[in-house]
């Protein structure tokens, strides 16, 4: 039988039950997919998230990408530098300066400014963390630490559309569509694409989880962390599950009626996404109802502890994993407030008291329940910060360091990555790579490689030309991978 | 979807990290953060083959050579890497990455290196065999002996060719003889029809009377036909009907609206600057406006192109044509704070040509940004010539009353200019002598270039940005914050700078005419700090004490010497004066140094002007000057530049204006009659330009044209050749007919009949808006990578018939829909899915689902809550207004707007998606606005309506689908409401959350929930939001 014909025939409710995930069942078209005429069939018949499969076989299959926005500060954090202390309050020579472009800092009277954190080595592998982050340092001998990391915008919003896009103006696919674009969704009743945002609203809003000129499918989905998870998910008042149930046999009748005589599958995919719609309705209060969860599990997550904002943290950690368990693809958690101009040390005190121990947490409960091998955390950020104090005029005091896209440290931990290395070096003053570069667009390839897909080949064809999250450039960093 | 494909840019180089490679020595830190991005210089003349002993001609010699081994790449058809070696003038001014001859200097010539295999970007010809060394040998003679090249010499090749259709241009084509002639409407059909036949395939039926009005009504206004159109059309059989429907449809205004959200999609429209700051942009909207306008009076094509490109250059230009400018300043612009203005500058005119390249030519220009289109036959040096048409614009925000309110605008100018000739014919005392004062002083004044000025340091600290003006001037303009600094920071030559004058100025971008962002036009100057150094010792700058200041005035109980006085927290100087309605007076101080700066060589300045009084009281456009005269030259300098102008003009010369500000000026300082001056400067602050008026986003062309260079790899820093104005090659050649190469030449060149794609183009643009896809379904694209039409000669025919309309949007919109094509059913037929599942041979009309803007117009229009009234300033989300007008915030889109695939307005946007999530059902089902449209369509269709169910479902229905329900469709909304009825009769509070408050009440609640509830069913059916 025609395999058109043959999706025609059945009815709608054999097809949403006899394939697994739902709308899954719409994949059956992409059977149809036939040489049109001078065209190949692009309409889209297919659920545009079904799972795909990868290139290659994948180490990692979902991912939870913490975004510390405003640049955090490497030679605070992870790369220990003694030279800061020594040479602290010293100008550097003119020649250094030469050529650097920096956001606020006058350069005529910019001074080195020293650290007061203490740095001590972790684990087998000896990783270095400073006294600020005591319980990501536990995660040691998982972790890659890149030191390594250089991109080139040196302002915010450019640079986070870097990290996110692969480029730096608005308008491109962000990390969380290209993997749903190219592996599909695992998950039937939640988007794909998920974004957290505990704190304050990140700069530049949805920019950061665009889904650029591919379609919407594709976008990010932000999750409230209390209220209503998705926008518009619950019902108008007095309009009740049961009346909502009514409604939708109401309107797949009539749909369905429609496309018996118009004859488009497309409105079949219109019946498709309102049953995935009400699935969701489900599907989301589910998510975050916590009653399940172990005591001990919650208090390590420190969902109780301290102020509104560690505890909004702590519950976004969570329900990542919880999100991962249900299929969620690419979970995306911002936490804004790491642009340190003034006031860096107890800035820092404050941040790290925030994430420190809800991420290990996270990591450590991600490991014990067998699913850190398959979902890969990143500890990620635009750029970093200066080794010279910020010295704006007006400022009574330099406290806080400038931004400096030459050099910042990221991590990751499970997907496939190896545990307990210290990739790359910077100079003395983490002002500037000295061994091991790498760009962004090589830490998406290899974010992408690691799950099984080709940077080079996974592309978008978008007015003219074929796009990829990697630009024209980028390089899978084997020594990386376990 | 995944596709293998190969990479696609592949030149673009990241800079790599720098001092890698360098290491580095922190004892002296010398390496330390050194660029490196520095392309390896040549080799010279060692490794290459010794040049050939003799004289070498062109034409026997080096011509073959180059025919054999490079022309393939580097000729006529594909250009690589910019370079073409067949043409004289080309070959010698190099590809994208400069030179490739430099004649008589063989150490200098890549072409050389390449070809030897010295360069480290590789041998060329990079396949196939190697030149040998005698072959080297020829080339080296050559270029030593000079490179002669006769003009003679392969001239005749200079244009560029390319086969590509889309580079051919328009012919007039014939439309074909078909078979079934009795189908044919008009001459859109015979072309579809023929190749319909060829295949053997029938056409579809026409369209059921009912879809047809619905379908034209969506394509021409976006908007739904009310039930009583729906059944005045259905019952008309008469042969005119259909012609009448649309002559009505194209007159209505709502067809402006339609059709200028399209061309708004191109133009990356947008109410805010997109970025992290994303500022609001309160005037956008006038632009708008004019789209819908100029859409609405059916301007034809040609000049609606002419005035967005270049409206402010014609001749005379009116405020309509410089408002259409606006187009270009639907730009991202990065306000974010310690952003390098001259690199936002830069992207935003690439932006610029991008976009043009996109809206009028379906071609990828900005591919070649960096370095050479891959595919297209587009150099990176015709980039940057796009580009120098671009790159000598100022934005301005003028005064734009809209076009109602111009009589009594220009009425009010008159009264004005009257008002100014009164004004100034009374002359104060003093005032002639003061005019001859000033118009005497010396000019000792050096105000440096706004390039001598270090990008970006100048900036403000607090993100404020600075954008230089052409008269050495900076304007400070959307952020506004309450405390900041501004750093100019200069290196100069000049030696013993005694004096530095500062001026506030006036601009029509700021309150109440500036000179300050302060609400009132004021700004306080809390201090100015002075420091230089000799510019080999820049870590040390030395503070240079101000020994003295005078200003031409200053407000009570701020006086400039405050700004000098080492208090850099709080007072300063000001120039408010009290109890008027406006500034708008330039001011100046003068300080003189305690000693002069004099430095061996080049000094290193820095003039820091800290501004902290708070409540923005900053300063809105600054201009600081220098000298090197003698302390005692400085008295009586405290006067503004504009004003010295002024009365450096000889009076029966100067204007009204100038008389007016002259006079103001010295009223103002002088306090000499304030009642007369305070009348006058009510007169000016209340007059149209000034108060609470519309403002338009425009562009202005600089009177001094900046230089346009070609920046290497893309990178602005880098600068290379420099280019003039000028098109691509494979299109036809520009004509200025001796003008100027400017915009308004570029308009002109574009909608020229020999232009092979503007036509094509904005055809398949309509076509695309009325059949859903169009000819060509890359409308983005039409270049090499594009898709090929799949009706070629009908493209050709539209083109060419569009501008025998007279480039009539209207009348073209008119042809096409009143074709048997268009008219056809859309339903799928099966059987030919096999075939043409894309519906590209055009046997059926396509269905597809609305924009997000239509999708919510449907809902506002049949529930009635859609407020009238065409035109006017974005709104929020939540007014019943038309989507179009919903206020669109960059980085923040509006969720519904996002899940139905508007636009991200950074880009042109030709082709939306449509992609159908659940998402979409869960903002259609639950948004506020769509659950208050259900509601108002239940209570206005539904329970305060009289008679019988089923008539009520059948209006119900029929405001949402234009079409009647079937008798299954009625049997199902009855039942449901009768179930949901029963239902909220068990739960009547939940009843009454459903219905929600309003007066007066449903007397039966329950009744009236169901009614809500059919309604909500009815409206988030799929045909609702799908055109058939």
């Amino acid at each position: 039988m025609d395999p058109l014909k043959e999706h025609v025939a059945l009815t709608r409710r054999e097809f949403l039950t006899t394939a697994a995930g739902g709308i899954g069942g719409l994949a059956l078209a992409s059977l149809l997919a036939r040489e049109g005429v001078g065209a190949p069939a692009d309409r889209r018949l297919i659920n545009p998230l079904a799972a795909k499969a990868p290139h290659f076989a994948p180490r990692a299959r979902n991912c939870i990408f913490f975004f510390l926005s405003g640049g955090t500060s490497q030679v605070d954090l992870f790369d220990p530098k003694p030279k800061l202390n020594e040479l602290a309050g010293q100008p550097l020579p003119p020649s250094v300066l030469e050529g650097l472009r920096f956001a606020f800092i006058q350069k005529d009277s910019a001074r080195v400014m020293g650290s007061p954190r203490t740095f001590r080595q972790h684990g087998e592998s000896g990783m270095y963390f400073s006294d600020l982050l005591p319980n990501v340092a536990t995660l040691a001998d998982d972790l890659c630490m890149v030191r390594s990391m250089h991109t080139e915008p040196f302002n915010h919003h450019p640079a986070t559309i870097m990290m996110n896009s692969g480029f730096d103006r608005m308008g491109r696919p962000t990390l969380g569509s290209w993997l749903t674009y190219g592996l599909g969704s695992e998950c039937d009743d939640l988007p794909g694409y998920v974004v957290l945002e505990p704190g304050p609203g990140i700069r530049g809003g949805a920019t950061n989880w665009s889904c650029g000129f591919m379609p919407s499918t594709y976008e990010g989905v932000l999750f409230g962390t209390r209220g209503d998870a998705v926008h518009n998910l619950g019902n108008p008042p007095g309009i009740t599950t049961a009346v909502q149930r009514m409604s939708l046999d109401t309107i797949a009748r009539l749909n369905e009626r429609r496309r018996r005589h118009i004859k488009d599958p497309e409105i079949d995919s219109r019946v498709s996404s309102y049953e995935l719609a009400f699935r969701m309705q489900k599907a989301a209060p589910d998510l975050i109802d916590f009653s399940g969860e172990r005591g001990a599990t919650l208090e390590a997550y420190g969902i109780e502890r301290g102020d509104d904002l560690q505890r909004r943290f702590s519950t976004s950690c969570l329900l990542a994993r919880r999100m991962v368990e249900r299929g969620v693809r690419f979970v995306n958690i911002y936490m804004d407030g790491w642009d340190h101009h003034g006031g860096i040390n107890d800035g820092l005190v404050r941040n790290c008291g925030v994430v420190d121990q809800p991420i290990a947490a996270l990591v450590k409960d991600l490991k014990q329940r067998g699913l850190l091998e398959s979902t890969l955390v990143v500890w990620g950020t635009e750029f970093g910060r200066t080794p010279l104090g910020d010295n704006r005029i007006g400022m009574a005091a330099v406290t806080g360091r400038d931004h400096q896209p030459s050099a910042f440290s990221l991590w990751m931990a499970g997907g496939g990555v190896k545990g307990g290395l210290t990739y790359g070096a910077t100079d003395d003053l983490g002002m500037n790579v000295v061994r091991d570069p790498v760009h962004i667009n090589d830490f998406h390839a290899t974010l992408l490689h690691l799950f099984g897909l080709d940077h080079e080949a996974l592309t978008y064809h978008f007015e003219g030309r074929d796009y990829r999250l990697t630009d024209v450039a980028g390089r899978v960093m084997g020594e990386w991978i376990a | 979807m995944v596709r293998i494909a190969v990479i696609s840019c592949p030149h673009r180089g990241r800079p790599h990290p720098v001092n890698v490679a360098l290491g580095y020595a922190l004892m002296t830190l010398a390496a330390v953060g050194v660029h490196a991005s520095e392309r390896p210089g040549l080799a010279g003349v060692t490794g290459l083959p010794p040049a050939a002993s003799r004289a070498v001609d062109f034409s026997t010699d080096v011509e073959p050579l180059l025919a054999a081994n490079c022309h393939e790449c580097h000729g006529s058809e594909t250009r690589k890497g910019g370079l073409r070696l067949d043409v004289r003038e080309e070959a010698l001014l190099g590809g994208d990455s400069g030179a490739v001859i430099a004649p008589g200097s063989a150490g200098e010539s890549r072409l050389l290196h390449r070809v030897a295999g010295l360069d480290p970007e590789g041998i060329m010809p990079p396949k196939g065999e190697p030149l040998n060394i005698e072959q080297i040998g020829i080339l080296r003679a050559w270029i030593e002996q000079g490179a002669e090249w006769p003009e003679s010499a392969m001239g005749a090749g200079a244009e560029v060719r390319s086969r590509h259709w889309a580079f051919q241009s328009v012919e007039p084509v014939e439309p074909p003889g078909v078979k079934e002639a009795a189908w044919v409407r008009n001459p859109i059909d015979r072309f579809v029809l023929a190749r319909l036949e060829r295949e053997g395939i029938e056409p579809s039926p026409e369209a059921d009377r009912v879809t047809l009005i619905r379908r034209l009504s969506l394509d021409l206004t976006g908007l739904p036909p009310s039930p009583a159109d729906v059944e005045a059309f259905a019952s008309d059989t008469s042969p005119e009907a259909y012609g009448r429907l649309v002559e009505r449809l194209l007159g209505s205004p709502r067809f402006g609206e339609q059709w200028a959200r399209h061309w708004l999609d191109l133009a990356r429209y947008a109410d805010s600057d997109g970025y992290e700051k994303d500022f609001h942009r309160p005037h956008a909207w006038r632009w708008r406006n004019w789209v819908i306008d100029s859409i609405n009076r059916d301007q034809p094509f040609d000049e609606f192109t002419r005035d967005q490109l270049a409206g402010d250059l014609l001749p005379d230009a009116t405020l309509e044509q410089r408002v259409a400018t606006g187009f270009h300043r639907n730009s991202l612009l990065n306000r974010e704070g310690g952003v390098d203005i001259e690199e936002d500058r830069t992207k935003i005119v690439k932006d610029r040509v991008n976009t043009v390249g996109t809206a009028w030519m379906a071609l990828t220009v900005g591919c070649a940004e960096c370095h050479s289109h891959k595919y297209d036959p587009i150099t990176q040096r015709e980039f940057y010539q796009l580009y120098a048409f671009f790159n000598s614009t100022d934005d301005r925000d003028i005064p734009a009353p809209l076009p109602r309110e111009q009589g009594t605008w220009r009425r009010g100018m008159s009264a004005l200019d009257l008002a100014k000739e009164a004004y100034v014919a009374d002359e104060p005392d003093g005032f002639e002598a003061w005019v001859e004062e000033v118009a005497e002083l010396p000019d000792i004044w050096v105000t440096p270039a706004v390039e001598d000025y270090e990008l970006p340091t100048f900036g403000a600290n607090n993100g404020a940005n600075l954008y230089p003006q052409e008269d050495g001037s900076f304007l400070v303009t959307g952020m506004v914050e309450n405390k900041t600094h501004y750093i100019m920071m200069l290196n100069t030559a000049l030696r013993g700078i005694t004096g530095i004058r500062i001026e506030a100025m006036t601009d029509e971008m700021l309150p109440r005419l500036g000179p300050g962002w302060a609400t009132n036009g004021n700004f306080v100057l809390t201090e100015v700090l002075v420091e230089a150094s000799p510019l080999t010792a820049v870590t040390a700058l030395e503070a240079y004490g101000v020994g003295s200041v005078a200003a031409d005035y200053s407000q009570e109980g701020f006086p400039v010497g405050a700004a000098i006085d080492g208090v850099t927290t709080n007072g300063g100087w000001a120039v408010d004066l009290p109890e008027l309605p406006m500034h708008g007076v330039d001011r100046c101080a003068v300080l003189t140094l305690k000693k002069p700066i004099d430095h061996e060589g080049e000094s290193r300045l820095k003039v820091s002007l800290v501004q902290h009084e708070g409540k923005s009281h900053t300063l809105g456009r600054v201009r600081v000057s220098y000298t090197t005269s003698e302390p005692e030259m400085l008295a009586g300098q405290a006067v503004p530049q504009r004003i010295r102008d002024i009365a450096g003009v000889p009076e029966a010369r100067r204007t009204l204006d100038q008389r007016a500000e002259l006079k103001r000026y010295y009223q103002a300082t002088f306090q000499s009659d304030v009642d007369e001056f305070v009348e006058f400067t009510k007169r000016l602050a209340e007059s149209p330009g000034v108060k609470g008026e519309v403002r338009a986003q425009v562009l202005a062309e600089r009177d001094i044209l900046r230089p346009t260079h070609l920046h290497v790899r893309g990178n602005f820093l880098e600068k290379g050749a420099e280019v003039e104005p000028g098109t691509p090659a494979v299109l036809p050649p520009l004509k200025t007919g001796g003008g100027e190469a400017d915009r308004l030449a570029l308009a002109k060149w574009l909608v020229d009949p020999g232009h092979p794609l503007t036509a094509r183009v904005a055809v398949n643009r309509v076509w695309h808006h009325l059949f859903g896809e169009g000819l060509v379904n890359t409308p983005a694209d039409f270049g090499t990578q594009g898709d090929t039409p799949s009706h070629p000669e009908l493209l050709d025919w539209l083109a060419g018939e569009y501008a025998r309309l007279g480039w009539s949007r209207k009348e073209l919109i008119r042809r096409i829909v009143e074709s048997a094509t268009y008219r056809q059913a859309s339903a799928v037929r099966e059987a030919l899915l096999d075939r043409d599942v894309n519906n590209r041979l055009l046997a059926r009309q396509n269905r597809f689902r609305l924009s997000a803007e239509n999708a919510r117009d449907q809902f506002l229009a049949a529930s009635g809550l859609m407020e009238a009234g065409i035109g006017g300033p974005s709104v929020g989300s939540e007014r019943p207004r038309r989507g179009l007008y919903q206020q669109i915030k960059r980085a923040q889109i509006d969720p519904m707007l996002a899940v139905f695939d508007a636009p991200s307005t950074v880009q042109a946007c030709p082709k939306r998606q449509r992609s159908n999530t659940p998402l979409q059902a869960l903002t259609l089902l639950n948004g506020d606005l769509f659950m208050r449209s259900a509601r108002e369509l239940g209570r206005a269709a539904g329970w305060v309506a009289g008679g019988e169910m089923e008539s009520r479902l059948c209006e119900l229905f029929q405001r949402c689908t234009a079409r009647e329900p079937t008798t299954e469709d009625l049997k199902d909304l009855s039942a449901l409401w009768t179930r949901v009825r029963d239902y909220y009769r068990e739960e009547p509070e939940r009843a009454v959350e459903v219905v929600g408050a309003g007066e007066p009440g449903p007397r039966d609640v329950p009744e009236a929930a169901a009614w809500t509830v059919v309604a909500r069913v009815v409206l988030n059916l799929d045909e609702v939001i799908t055109r058939e």
